[in-house]
This record gives structure tokens, C-alpha cells and sequence, in this order.
């Protein structure tokens, strides 16, 4: 199978049912995306799908030949973090960090869709799990990065 | 005569030590730089040995301080970061005794050896550098103890990391002086330089570091004052950040050594049971990318060349196991269990004071009486347990998150019998503790499964299934409390019994069966419930232990997880018997306690306590790990039993802080895991077997229920106490009163949501 992340091709030998998941950690050693709970529930997983965030650790690796597959790894543009992970530093976001590679996919994700969310919408968008209980920094910083986003393309503009 | 001969070989033995620490101060100080911790004296010598200090390039000052020939600083941090700033607070206090900017600061994690011992998490004593030789000391120099828990990092360090760092800044002073000759008092330490303040040369770090090495410090150097300080008491960005947002940051689970295969384990469905022998070995063997399944003392499981396929074969298994004859528990049983030893005599009755039963007995007394309970609940750390070992010719290499790096390595020799010394520990951070990942098992599991596999790294991931089912859980609990009242709003009599598993005698007996105290003498099941700060007439704290063959443990806050909530809720049920605002009914019985007092003060009137407006609000107040937090839970009806946890505001007085943006996070975090456990948390069992085993089973709150939540440190020069965990208590009762304020409906009985309460 090929599978296109992070804008690189990879091939992989895998059963078909494997979730991509376990493809990204295990056979490709890319470990940024994290294994929470096997069972879609907690976000740790997400990636991006064709720019949509989608957990990761059910979704079988066939369904997604030929889509964009982007990571946490491929976040940020050559070296230059993007504007959801500088506001994540900003706010001094993560604690452990485990689910911060999810939790940033769903945030690029929900900005993508939504460039000015209402705290309704990072309410609905955001529902991965965060046990260290960064929420409230993830919802500030969510609302710096659209912020910043917008300067950003009125500058481009 | 034998017990005078045993008395003369430990007195020859103390003699020697005291010797060995005079010599230390004395005769070797001539050849290296002294660093005292707790007494312990190490020579320059001795330290280099240490991992902290001895690898890789530049000189190493002592065993925490490296600095290499371009001026970068390498700091040996050996407490796990687990998400509480740790690896950036500790180089916070050494970097303001030493004269560096933290941006120059590399962390490293050293190897579970004397100096990086804690001292405090045992003997409950801050070390101060200056004083004492203790018989605890003694023993850290022959079994370290280098943990991390009970909140005690700071409190631990506050002394010893800001004397690493002075003893070295000292250090290069004097050989920045013999460089130039000149005067000590004209060599003045600077942002990683010394400058000569006579003639404005300056020489780096760098520079100095070879010489400094070398040199003798016969004094401990004064710290210096709060006011003074630069980088203590400031919001630092965290050093362990810009990784965790590129994904870059390497936890436990992450690590791939080369050939590395994977291990799923399988542990016995019932409590306590075996699994005595898989039934299709063969089977599950032919299948795609399965090497080897093998069977433990701890469980059967599958080592495959990729996680997946090690899970999937792993439940495909076929097991010949027993229930121990644990398959008649479950939590109807638990809790028979629990009244049976509430209405026994009580075990322990670790506070006394007055006669509570006379005053019961007084006819004109109206008694309060009340019941509250709490369930079992897992630690369920983001990350689910792992562990990585290679076993290889009699020597070991682990990786691994984990709260102590010396129970790792003390796991791995009881489970593969090689010796300490040939252990390495590579300390990954941790995606999450709560005090699940100072427990031995999941170490010694994979260590004992890697054994079957020499000379190949095997990690073992335990699924989040088995991690939940499998888990040292806090345990369930219950108070029967009965209060008198009087008129005028004084507690007159308070009595409290209690009836729980104790969890230092579950915990300790897994990590050190010879330090494990009798469930009798577990301060742990009474803490945050004895010594409140109110004035109360006559009161009786006392408890029984419930005999269970469930594994408990540490969970963040551990007694207090369970206490402020009962505790802060019935003394709300007393206030409002007694006709009496329940800020006030606790303010007017603080007046013994200032700083209880001030915080709660601080906390009421951030919250506009007592407005008239649409919100209900909550207070508690209590006390855990050395620092007093205020809550206050601002909420909003939504429908009938249907609420918005709108706001919390958090008061902690944790003595001086090092990094006040770490405070603040600890505090949103603590209250978001109380308010997780206060909502949803419950484990329970049936036939032996615990039923909830992931998220969609044990849930969490998110970011829709999650309050906002406003902070206020207090300022004051007191000695820190804990920041890690003191947010968690206060959580559950500041919300309970708030619902009952909004409602008249007292909550005794967590989770909330399963009383038919919902939130959003």
C-alpha cells in the first residue's frame, strides 16, 4: 500500500484492516500521533484526512490510500510552527503532553473549518481528552491562534 | 554476648560513617568541591561517578551541575516529569544560585543513585544542607530513593538544588580569582560569566569550568533572600514544551531501540485470580508478525512485531485461569463489607480531643448525623502503562516513565535477578502519573516477559483496557459523621469514622514489603480528615480497615481525594443546621489558623460571595501536602437537576513558589481531575471482575464541562509546600455545595451523574 503523509510517500506492507494508527507508530516509527484507547473515545490518535481531524486508532489503513494523511510531525512547515503551536507554547498549554499532538490536529482542524470559533463551537469541535485538564489553556490559546491566523492573512492579503 | 557483639559492629559501623562525613568536610575537601546534601558530603572525586554528572562532554561541578566549553549548562534533574513543570522548576532554583539564564540549561535524567535521593517523601523532613547526619540519609546511600510523589519535589529541593547551584557559582568565582589574581570580593558571577568588576574583564562558565572543578568549597554559601531572586518566583516558559507540540517529546511508549518487538499482556479476569496456561499457544503462534507467547507469574501475553497484532492475538487467547476464590466480590458485596466495619470497634482513632460522646448523649443535643461514600476510581494516565526492556548477558536496559527511577530499577532485578548494578534506567517523561506510575508491577511484568526474549528490546504496552482493569485504584470509602451544633453556630462535638482499605499497606507492600506500615498506622486513610483548622469542642477521628484482596494505591491527593469532599461538605451540612452563611460559619472558627483564614477570605471575595445574582455557589476549604486551597464552584441552572460548572476560583498559599504559571496549571488541572472523579469516576466489580474499562465506561470531564477557573497565589516567606496535588480536594465539595445552595439537595454519595444530576 502507499499512503501520502506529511506531503512524502511511504509504502507499507500491512493487513488491511490495520488502523492507521498502529501503521504511523509501529511501522513507520513516526510516533507523534499517540495511542489513548483503541476505541475512537479520547482524540489522542487524530490525525488529519484530507484536512478533516479523524481518530486514528479505528480507522483501518486501506480506507485511506490516496487521501492526505498529515501528522503532528507535519504540522509545522519546514521548521516554522504553525500558528495553533506557537499559541500552544504561548499559553504554556501542554502539562505531560500526551494528548497535545490530538488536541492541536483538532484545534488546526476546527480553524481550518471555523476561523473565528465562538466558545460553542471549541465546545462541539473539541472533545478529546486531556487528563492533565489543560482545557481552559486550549480554548485561550485556540482563540490566540485564530487571532493570529487572521493577522496573518490580512498581512498575505 | 551476641547481642553486645551486634551492638559493637553497629556502633564500629556508625563510627565509621561519622568518620567517612568528617573526613568528607575535612580531609578530602582538598581535592574537589564539596557539595553537602542533607549532610551527606560528596567530594568532587566520588561525584564524578555520578550519571548526572560523569557523561558526555564539559566538567561537572557536582552531581546535578555540568558545564560544557560553549557555556551550555547540563542540568541532572532526577525527578519525573509527568507534567507538572518539574524538569523546569527544579533548573528554575539552580539557575538563580548559580547565575545562568535558563535558556543555556539542557535537562538530563540521571541514573537512581545516593544524591538524587528524596528524603523528604519518606521522613517528612525537609533537608536542610547544613544540618544532621540521619540514620535515613545513611540509608539512601546504599538504596537511593529517587521518587517522585506526595508533592514533594520542591519541598524536597528547595534547599539542596539552590546549594548546587551556589557551591558551584562560588566554585567558579574562586577559580576566575586565582585565573586573574585578584580578589574574591571583584569576581562577580553573571548570566553564565565572571566579571572582574575592577577592570571589566570577564571569563565564561566555559572557561572556568576545569579549574572549578577542582576547587574547594570549606563553606556553604549563604542563599539569597526572595527579594532578591530573578528566576525563582517567575512564570518561566517551560523547557519540555516546544516538544510537546511538534510531537517530538519522547514518552516511554515512544521509544524504538533497534529490533525492538512488542508485548500485549493478558492479566487474570478476576481479582487476585491466576492464569495457570494458555490453551492455543500454537495457534496464536502461526499467526502474522507473532513471535512468541509466553507465560508469567503476572499474566500470559503476546510479543509481535507490531502493537496491533500483539493486541489482537493477545485477546484471541485462550487461558486456563482460577478466580482465587474472589468470584463472589462485587460492589453490592464491598459495600455490605464497609457498614459491617463501621459498626465494629474502630481500628485506629488517630484524633481525640474532649468526650464526643457526651455530648451526644445529652438529650437536649439535636444530633446531625450523615453518611457519605465514594467509589473505587482508576488512575488512568493518558499514556497507558508501558515499558521497554533488553535483557542481554546478565545486564539490563530499561526505558521507561515512571515516578521513580529506583523502584525501576529494583523492579527489573526482582523480575530478571540481575544485579542493580548492571541496570540502566533511561527515565522517558510520562504521559501522566497520578501516583499509578510509582507502583512496581508493570515494570517488573515487563522485565519478566523481556526475560523470555534475550537480546531483543521488548515493549510492553499494556492496552488501555488492561491498564484499567489492572489498576491500583483509590479506594472506595465511607464516613458516618454525627455533629452537635449549638445555637450560637459552635461545633460542639464532631465525630468521624471511617471505612476504607488501607493504602500505604497495599501500596508499600508491592514497592517496599520491608518499609510497609500496618493498615493500623496509615496516616494516608485519615489525612485531610484529622487536624482541620476549625475550632470544634470535642472531636473523634477513627476508622476500620476493610479487608479486600483489591489492589489500592496512591491517586493524586490520595487520603484528601476522599476527605475535604467529606469533611467540607458535612461541616456545610452543620452550617446550614445551625441557620449560618457556610463562608462564615467556617471563617468564625479560623481564628487559630491565619493563613487557613486568609485564603478563605481571599477566595470569598474573588467570587463575590454572597451576590445576588443567577449563580450558586460553593466553598470549601483544606489543606493537603503543606498548602492550603480555596474553592469556590460558581454554577448556573440549566433545567431541573441540570447545571454549568461556570467557574472556579482557586486560592493557594503554598509558602514561596518557584514558578507561579506551573502553580496556576496545577491548580486548573487539579480541579479538572476532582471534577472528573466528583462527576463520572467510579470502579466496580462483579463476580470479581471490574466492569469499566475504557473512556466510553470510565469517563472524563471535557473541555464543554470544564469550568473556567481563576487563580490567586498567596504572597508570603513561608517554606514551600506541594503544589501537584493540594488542587484536587476541595474540587468535589466546593461543587456538592454549590449544588445543594442552587437546590436544597445534599450530595453524599460521588459520582454526581449517576444520581441523575447531568452538566454541560
Amino acid at each position: 500500500m502507499e499512503l501520502k503523509i506529511n506531503g512524502k510517500n511511504f509504502q507499507v506492507d500491512v493487513e488491511d484492516q490495520m488502523p492507521l494508527l498502529w501503521v504511523l507508530r509501529d511501522e513507520l516509527n513516526m510516533t507523534g500521533t499517540k495511542y489513548g484507547c483503541g476505541v475512537a473515545a479520547c482524540g489522542a490518535c487524530t490525525c488529519l484526512i484530507d484536512g478533516l481531524a479523524t481518530r486514528t486508532c479505528t480507522l483501518a489503513v486501506s480506507s485511506v490510500v490516496g487521501k492526505e494523511i498529515i501528522t503532528i510531525e507535519g504540522i509545522a512547515d519546514d521548521g516554522q510552527l504553525s500558528a495553533v503551536q506557537k499559541a500552544w507554547i504561548q499559553h504554556q498549554v501542554p502539562q505531560c503532553g500526551y494528548c497535545q499532538s490530538g488536541q492541536i490536529i483538532a484545534a488546526e482542524s476546527l480553524l481550518d473549518e471555523k476561523p473565528q470559533p465562538t466558545d460553542e463551537d471549541i465546545d462541539l469541535a473539541m472533545t478529546n481528552i486531556c487528563r492533565c485538564g489543560t482545557y481552559q489553556r486550549v480554548r485561550d490559546a485556540i482563540h490566540t491562534a485564530a487571532q493570529w491566523r487572521h493577522e496573518e492573512n490580512s498581512l498575505l492579503g | 554476648m551476641i547481642n553486645q557483639d551486634s551492638n559493637k559492629k553497629k556502633r564500629s559501623k556508625a563510627a565509621k560513617w561519622g568518620r567517612r562525613a568528617f573526613i568528607g568536610v575535612g580531609g578530602l575537601a582538598g581535592i574537589g568541591l564539596l557539595v553537602g546534601i542533607g549532610g551527606t558530603v560528596y567530594v568532587n572525586k566520588k561525584i564524578r561517578k555520578y550519571s548526572g554528572a560523569g557523561m558526555g562532554d564539559g566538567d561537572s561541578l557536582n552531581a546535578w551541575i555540568r558545564i560544557a566549553p560553549d557555556n551550555t549548562i547540563t542540568l541532572a534533574v532526577p525527578r519525573a516529569e509527568m507534567g507538572q513543570g518539574i524538569y523546569t522548576s527544579i533548573p528554575q532554583m539552580i539557575a538563580e544560585e548559580l547565575e545562568v539564564d535558563m535558556s543555556t540549561i539542557q535537562v538530563i535524567h540521571p541514573q537512581p543513585e545516593a544524591p538524587y535521593s528524596n528524603t523528604y517523601i519518606l521522613s517528612q523532613k525537609a533537608p536542610n544542607a547544613f544540618k544532621g547526619y540521619s540514620i535515613m540519609e545513611k540509608i539512601y546511600a546504599v538504596l537511593p530513593i529517587v521518587a517522585t510523589g506526595g508533592s514533594t519535589s520542591i519541598v524536597d529541593g528547595f534547599n539542596n538544588m539552590r546549594y548546587a547551584g551556589a557551591t558551584a557559582r562560588e566554585a567558579l568565582r574562586m577559580a576566575a580569582a586565582d585565573r586573574w589574581n585578584t580578589d574574591l570580593s571583584s569576581c562577580k558571577a553573571e548570566k553564565g560569566y565572571i566579571i572582574n568588576t575592577v577592570d571589566d574583564e570577564k571569563l565564561s562558565y566555559g572557561q572556568l569550568a576545569e579549574a572549578a572543578a577542582e576547587i574547594t568549597i570549606k563553606e556553604l554559601p549563604e542563599l539569597k533572600q526572595k527579594s532578591d531572586w530573578s528566576i525563582i518566583g517567575t512564570p518561566v516558559q517551560r523547557l519540555d514544551i516546544p516538544d510537546k507540540v511538534t510531537g517530538l517529546a519522547e514518552f516511554g511508549i515512544d521509544v524504538r531501540p533497534e529490533n525492538m518487538l512488542y508485548a500485549v499482556m493478558r492479566h487474570p479476569s478476576t481479582i487476585g485470580g491466576n492464569i495457570n496456561g494458555v490453551i492455543n499457544q500454537a495457534e496464536i503462534e502461526e499467526r502474522t508478525g507473532i513471535e512468541k507467547v509466553v507465560l508469567t507469574k503476572y499474566g500470559a501475553a503476546v510479543i509481535a512485531n507490531n502493537t496491533w497484532r500483539a493486541k489482537n492475538a493477545a485477546l484471541a487467547l485462550k487461558l486456563d485461569e482460577d478466580s482465587a476464590g474472589n468470584e463472589n466480590i462485587s460492589t453490592a458485596s464491598i459495600a455490605t463489607q464497609m457498614d459491617e466495619v463501621l459498626d465494629q470497634a474502630a481500628l485506629a482513632t488517630p484524633e481525640q480531643h474532649g468526650d464526643v460522646e457526651a455530648i451526644f448523649d445529652r438529650e437536649e443535643n439535636a444530633v446531625i448525623e450523615a453518611r457519605y461514600d465514594v467509589p473505587y476510581l482508576a488512575h488512568a494516565t493518558m499514556e497507558p502503562l508501558n515499558c521497554t526492556v533488553l535483557v542481554n548477558d546478565g545486564r539490563a536496559e530499561v526505558w521507561v516513565g515512571h515516578q521513580a527511577s529506583s523502584i525501576v530499577q529494583t523492579s527489573i532485578k526482582e523480575s530478571t535477578g540481575i544485579s542493580k548494578a548492571n541496570i540502566k534506567v533511561n527515565s522517558t517523561i510520562l504521559g501522566g502519573g497520578f501516583g499509578r506510575k510509582a507502583e512496581p508491577d508493570y515494570v517488573r511484568k515487563a522485565g519478566a516477559i523481556a526475560k523470555q526474549m534475550p537480546g531483543i528490546p521488548i515493549q510492553t504496552v499494556f492496552t488501555r483496557e488492561e491498564d484499567m482493569r489492572n489498576d491500583m485504584y483509590r479506594p472506595a470509602a465511607v464516613s458516618r459523621f454525627r455533629a452537635v451544633v449549638s445555637a450560637e453556630g459552635d461545633i460542639e462535638a464532631w465525630e468521624n469514622k471511617m471505612a476504607l482499605q488501607s493504602v500505604s499497606h497495599s501500596s508499600m507492600s508491592r514497592i517496599m514489603p520491608a518499609m510497609a506500615v500496618s493498615p493500623a498506622n496509615d496516616l494516608a486513610t485519615t489525612e485531610g480528615a484529622v487536624h482541620l483548622p476549625y475550632i470544634m469542642k470535642n472531636r473523634q477521628v477513627s476508622f476500620g480497615q476493610v479487608d479486600l484482596p483489591i489492589q489500592v494505591g496512591y491517586w493524586r491527593s490520595v487520603g484528601s481525594s476522599q476527605n475535604a469532599f467529606f469533611t467540607e461538605s458535612f461541616l456545610d451540612e452543620c452550617a446550614f443546621a445551625a441557620g449560618q452563611d457556610p463562608y462564615l460559619f467556617r471563617k468564625n472558627k479560623l481564628n487559630d489558623h491565619p493563613r487557613y483564614k486568609a485564603v478563605l477570605e481571599k477566595v470569598a471575595a474573588m467570587s463575590n460571595w454572597g451576590a445576588q445574582d443567577n449563580k450558586f455557589r460553593g466553598i470549601a476549604l483544606h489543606k493537603s501536602f503543606g498548602s492550603i486551597v480555596g474553592q469556590v464552584a460558581e454554577i448556573s441552572r440549566v433545567g431541573e437537576k441540570q447545571f454549568s460548572i461556570d467557574k472556579y476560583y482557586n486560592v493557594i498559599d503554598c509558602g514561596m513558589y518557584i514558578n507561579p504559571d506551573t502553580v496556576e496549571a496545577q491548580m486548573e488541572g487539579g480541579i479538572v481531575f476532582g471534577l472528573s472523579a466528583a462527576l463520572y469516576g467510579e470502579i466496580t466489580w462483579d463476580e470479581g471482575e471490574v466492569q469499566e474499562y475504557n473512556f466510553p465506561q470510565y469517563d472524563m470531564v471535557r473541555m464543554n464541562v470544564s469550568p473556567k477557573i481563576e487563580n490567586h497565589i498567596m504572597e508570603n516567606e513561608h517554606y514551600p509546600g506541594g503544589v501537584g496535588e493540594p488542587g484536587t480536594p476541595p474540587a468535589a465539595p466546593a461543587l456538592t455545595n454549590a449544588l445543594f445552595a442552587a437546590t436544597g439537595e445534599r450530595i453524599r454519595r460521588l459520582p454526581i451523574v449517576k444520581q441523575g444530576w447531568s452538566f454541560a
